[in-house]
């Protein structure tokens, strides 16, 4: 309804019918020559806004679905070699065929009743399954099953039996020593432990469209979480790498209500999210001698991540104030909540120390608003104003526990820290359209932190930044920010509790004075509808001058092009190359006083790819290459001791593919899938289990491998 | 005149006939027309008069709509339930600024000499010379709240990004809706997360198991950098739960900012860690004894081999690097 009929409307609802005829003959007439005139208006408005009779539009030529419509793909693959790293996540971990199961699948029927089958790699460990149905425009259900495979290591060994579970024993047979150069059974008791997780998920969502402004949303998830990681157990002043078992469920529950009209949107959110671990602890035996002053000290036992539940409750809305201002405004309100039984403080019965409570009865409130306010008050002219406050308040007692360490030595006693944070971000920003497409901004942030319990109770960030933007600007679309940030640290004091003390001239960077410089540009240049050219800089630039210890100083400088090109109608290319570079100064004093070791660290990352696909149109076979290469490199440099051998990773992944369309519901493809993977980190290299005398290692290895993926499938359409 | 009665009653229903009928619109439409109806004047066939030229074998592919929920009939929420391709591509023959030599020739849909330029209608995409605010606001006609509440305000549409530069509502399946070809489409632009994602430790977003979406809520989040939850912690939980506590003893940083040691999306190092253990540790440790030693490479193999150094580093030792809930947990080895 335009303005001008809300008007007619407004004014016919005033009129009132009297018996006097005078006013009667003089309002009727002002009403006719009102509707007349306006009436004339209005039917030129009409026009413009009439809408047609879509009763007389067939859609003859539309092509409506009915009944079911599937692609189907099924074939087979093979692995040529076992590869953790290769398989990492993808399934492909393992020599040997496996089998191809891919699919789509659409139900249409009456009334809008549809159903959406999608099916992703069955035949692995990677699969997917999502099912959508329902009648669309009133209720769509939702299924979704979802596999994530991690093949974290496959060169990992251990001498401990049990692996994988919640209780590590050594052999019979086994000799403890005080270091593992001298585990004389070591050698003969180690066994190949492979680390992996898998999850599964599975989800049901329903959601609901009403003819009223309202809608509602409810999804339910599960993430179960299987498998073993790579954990590790220190008892006196000696460690072992252990193997941790992993045996996760995280269930959540995210249902809202929304309400949507012209002018305001709100909606309103509640989400739970509980954690539950199968596994309490690790307990494991100690492969070492115990040291004199700690004889019972024979086995340890580490806490594992214990059950939580998190609650929030979410509002968020946005109000068109008038066709030139907007408000929006989203608050969270949530709760964290842990509450498990606390273990005993040691397994050394002659070291046993008692609980000051049954549970740490941890709990932390959360708030989170932000309110964003923008305003045109010209065509030109557009500035916004947001507010954002986050709050981590912790609720969790704070007791003096008395503890052990290491299951050794007793400890003292020691407080816990319920650490509490507090953020408050203002953001102005003005923009101003200059026409052409090229409009300029200017922004001003403060950020501001408070913590609890840490060195530094206040932090304060400025920021400064300005924007150019061109967009289609002759053929080019330009995005160019450069910002300049200071962070002052009103004052920064040692924190009692922590003994022994962190070096007075250390300033750790999260809560040190820092400038912030950085740069960042994206352009993209398309000629025309054939070519695109992009091009991405970014630089950002951080000094802590105020501190002598700690991080001093990082640069962070990334460089991308890229080009798309269909060269012809048959043939597309694709180009990208990438460099970035990230650099960091470090300084540390071993003589607890002034600085007198400084540490640089240099990592490289480079990528570039091409990938080429052609179509034979008239024999109607499609052929497709993609190439990537990458390779990174990391160096650590001390200004002291010997250097470090480079830390690198080269991969070379090339993919070709071949189809041949036999006809409209036809379809086969061959693929060929050639990569090959080098690293060499000097944390793992010669690192056997009884290279370090205190450290009774796994003895990983760097991964590598030169695998090959032979495919063969069939796609049907019916 | 208006004495008599019957007159009297001939020239009010006269009025009113009037009256109402300037205020009704010309048949009764349903919501979702009126949504997005646009000044201007439309065809007489609707889609079957544009797809007398944007048919199945068209340059332009638009066929593949009918696969999809805006080329739905019985849903009266969906365009072609509507006003079909005109309740996105506007009136037919001509917008509302159209010359009215332009509308007698049929405008977009009418006959155009051979030479002569077809007069516009509403397109989308990179190409387009519709201003991206117009283009969106096509959309958002319809799609407004829900997921889009926060959408107004939000980075992507303040800085005029077109819902077309991610979206293709003409094929069969939208890329930026699948999890494995979305990262693509948001490479478009994110060129340097096509760069972090392609590194030896990363979310496992190049093999097709997570899309940009699992973190970021492209249409406005609730948190920064678009993230689905309020922080970014929060958002690490929906999958890391077990990291989320609240524990005993807790690692500062670990509670502040999991970013202050992790690059989310992705690292050189492994878990996906800034710098690796010792030196990403004596960032902030410092204390008197082995946390301030100067681990060089005579800690290696080659020389006299270190815990503080080869293997997990402090993390051999301080296994419980993301806090502890065990009660002699104080310096994360328990």
């Amino acid at each position: 309804m335009t303005p001008r009929m809300e008007k007619t409307n407004r004014i016919l609802r005033g009129s009132s019918l009297s018996n006097d005829p005078k006013p009667f003959s003089v309002f009727a007439g002002c009403l006719l020559a009102l509707q007349l005139s306006g009436a004339a208006a209005q039917e030129a408005d009409d026009a413009k806004m009439r809408a047609p009779d879509i009763s007389k539009w067939q859609c003859e030529y539309c092509a409506f679905e009915e009944g079911w419509y599937t692609d189907l793909t099924l074939g087979i693959g093979s692995v040529s070699d076992d590869s953790y790293k290769f398989g990492e996540y993808n399934g492909l971990q393992e020599q040997g065929a496996f089998a191809i199961v891919d699919g789509t699948a659409r139900y249409r029927g009456d009334e809008a009743a549809y159903i959406d089958i999608t099916m992703s790699d069955l035949g692995l460990d990677s699969r997917s399954l999502l099912v959508e149905g329902g009648r669309q425009g009133s209720y769509d259900l939702q299924l979704s099953y979802d596999e994530i495979p991690h093949y974290i290591s496959d060169s990992a060994s251990t001498p401990y039996l049990g692996s994988g579970g919640d209780s590590l024993s050594l052999p019979a047979g086994w000799v403890a020593a005080g270091g593992t150069g001298s585990m004389t059974a070591l050698d003969a008791s180690l066994h190949d432990v492979d680390l992996e997780t898998r999850r599964k998920r599975l989800g049901v969502g329903l959601s609901i469209t009403t003819e009223s402004p309202w809608s509602y949303k409810l999804d339910l998830r599960r993430d179960d979480k299987q498998g073993s990681k790579l954990g590790g157990g220190a008892i006196a002043f000696s460690t072992a790498q252990l193997v941790e078992p992993v045996d996760y469920v995280t269930d959540e529950i995210d249902a809202s209500v929304s309400y949507t009209r012209h002018g305001l949107q709100a909606k309103l959110a509640y989400y739970v999210s509980t954690f539950s671990n199968a596994n309490d602890s690790l307990r494991w035996e100690n492969a070492y001698t115990p040291p004199p002053a700690a004889p019972g000290a024979l086995e340890g036992q580490l806490a594992l991540p214990p059950d939580n539940e998190f609650q929030q409750l979410t509002l968020s809305a946005a109000y068109e104030i008038d066709n030139r201002n907007h408000l929006s405004a989203d608050l969270s309100v949530g709760h964290m909540k842990q509450d498990e039984k606390l273990m005993q403080t040691t397994l050394n019965p002659a070291l046993l120390v008692p609980l000051p409570a049954d549970s740490a009865d941890a709990e932390v409130d959360t708030t989170n608003t932000r309110l964003k306010f923008i305003s045109r008050p010209t065509d030109r002219l557009r500035f916004s104003l947001a507010y954002q406050y986050d709050d981590r308040d912790n609720q969790t007692p704070q007791l003096l526990y008395d503890w052990v360490t290491t299951d050794a030595f007793v400890g003292g006693q020691r407080a816990n820290l319920p650490y509490s944070f507090t953020r408050t971000v203002v953001k102005l920003e003005a923009d101003y359209d200059y026409g052409a497409g090229a409009s300029l901004g200017l922004g001003y942030d403060t950020d501001k932190h408070e913590r609890t319990f840490l060195e530094a109770k206040k932090t304060d960030e400025d920021t400064l930044w300005g924007t150019i933007r061109l967009r289609n600007f002759g053929n080019l679309f330009v995005d160019l920010k450069v910002a300049m940030s200071q962070r002052d640290v009103a004052s920064y004091d040692l924190v009692a509790a922590v003994d022994p003390p962190q070096n007075s001239l250390m300033r750790k960077y999260n809560m040190a004075d820092r400038d912030r410089n950085s740069l960042s540009v994206f352009a993209n240049y398309m000629p025309d509808a054939n070519y695109s050219f992009g091009l991405s800089l970014d630089y950002a630039r951080d000094d802590y001058d105020n501190s002598s210890i700690g991080l001093a100083e990082s640069t962070d400088a990334s460089v991308n092009l890229d080009l798309t090109s269909m060269l012809s109608e048959e043939t597309t290319l694709t180009v990208y190359v990438g460099r970035q570079t990230i650099r960091s100064i470090q300084n540390g004093s071993e003589a607890f006083a002034t600085p007198d070791w400084s540490a640089q660290n240099n990592d490289t990352f480079e990528l570039a790819g091409f990938g080429l696909t052609h179509v034979l149109i008239e024999s109607g076979i499609t052929i497709g290459l993609d190439l990537s290469v990458s390779r990174s490199v990391g160096r650590v440099e001390l200004d002291t001791g010997s250097p470090f051998p480079d830390l690198s990773t080269s991969l070379q992944s090339l993919k070709l593919h071949a189809d041949y369309r036999f006809d409209e519901n036809l379809l086969l493809r061959a693929a060929y899938w050639h990569e090959e993977y080098d690293s060499s980190d000097w944390a793992l290299e010669g690192v056997d289990p009884d290279t370090v005398s205190n450290l009774l290692a796994t003895g990983q290895q760097t991964p590598s491998y030169d695998n090959d993926v032979v495919k063969l499938s069939m796609s049907f359409k019916f | 005149m208006y004495k008599n009665k019957p007159t009297r009653l001939l020239v009010l229903s006269l009025g009113l006939y009037l009256g109402v009928s300037g205020a009704l619109p010309a048949q009764e439409i349903n919501v979702n027309v009126d949504a997005t109806l646009q000044p201007g004047t439309y065809t007489e066939e609707g889609a079957d008069t544009c797809i007398k030229c944007h048919d199945e074998d068209d340059e332009y592919p638009v066929f593949d709509i009918f696969k999809t929920k805006h080329g739905q009939k019985g849903d009266k929420h969906s365009p072609f339930a509507g006003l079909q391709c005109e309740a996105c591509h506007g009136p037919g023959i001509a917008g509302p600024d159209a010359m009215a030599e332009v509308i007698e020739k049929g405008g977009h849909t009418g006959r155009v000499r051979s030479g002569q330029e077809r007069p516009p209608i509403i397109a989308y995409g990179p190409k387009s010379h519709v201003p991206v605010e117009k283009q969106n606001a096509m959309c958002t006609n319809c799609h407004r709240g829900k997921t889009h509440v926060n959408w107004e305000g939000s980075t992507h549409q303040y800085s005029g990004v077109a819902c077309a530069s991610c979206h293709k509502v003409h094929a069969a399946r939208d890329p930026v809706l699948e999890t494995r070809t979305q990262p693509p489409v948001c490479y478009t632009c994110h060129v340097k997360q096509r760069l972090e994602f392609a590194k030896p430790s990363a979310h496992p977003v190049r093999f097709g198991q997570l899309g940009c979406s699992d973190c970021h809520q492209p249409h406005g989040g609730l948190g920064e950098k678009l993230l689905v939850r309020p922080t970014l912690n929060q958002t690490c939980y929906t999958c890391h739960a077990d990291k989320r506590g609240p524990l005993l003893w807790e690692h500062a940083p670990v509670s502040e900012d999991c970013s202050l040691c992790h690059n989310a999306h992705g690292s050189i190092h492994p878990a996906l860690l800034k710098k690796r253990a010792p030196l990403l540790c004596q960032q902030c440790h410092s204390q008197n004894g082995h946390p301030s030693v100067a681990n060089s490479g005579s800690g290696l193999p080659g020389g006299t081999p270190s815990a503080l150094l080869l293997g997990r580093g402090c993390v051999n030792c301080h296994v419980q690097v993301h806090g502890s809930n065990h009660p002699s947990g104080v310096k994360l080895m328990r």
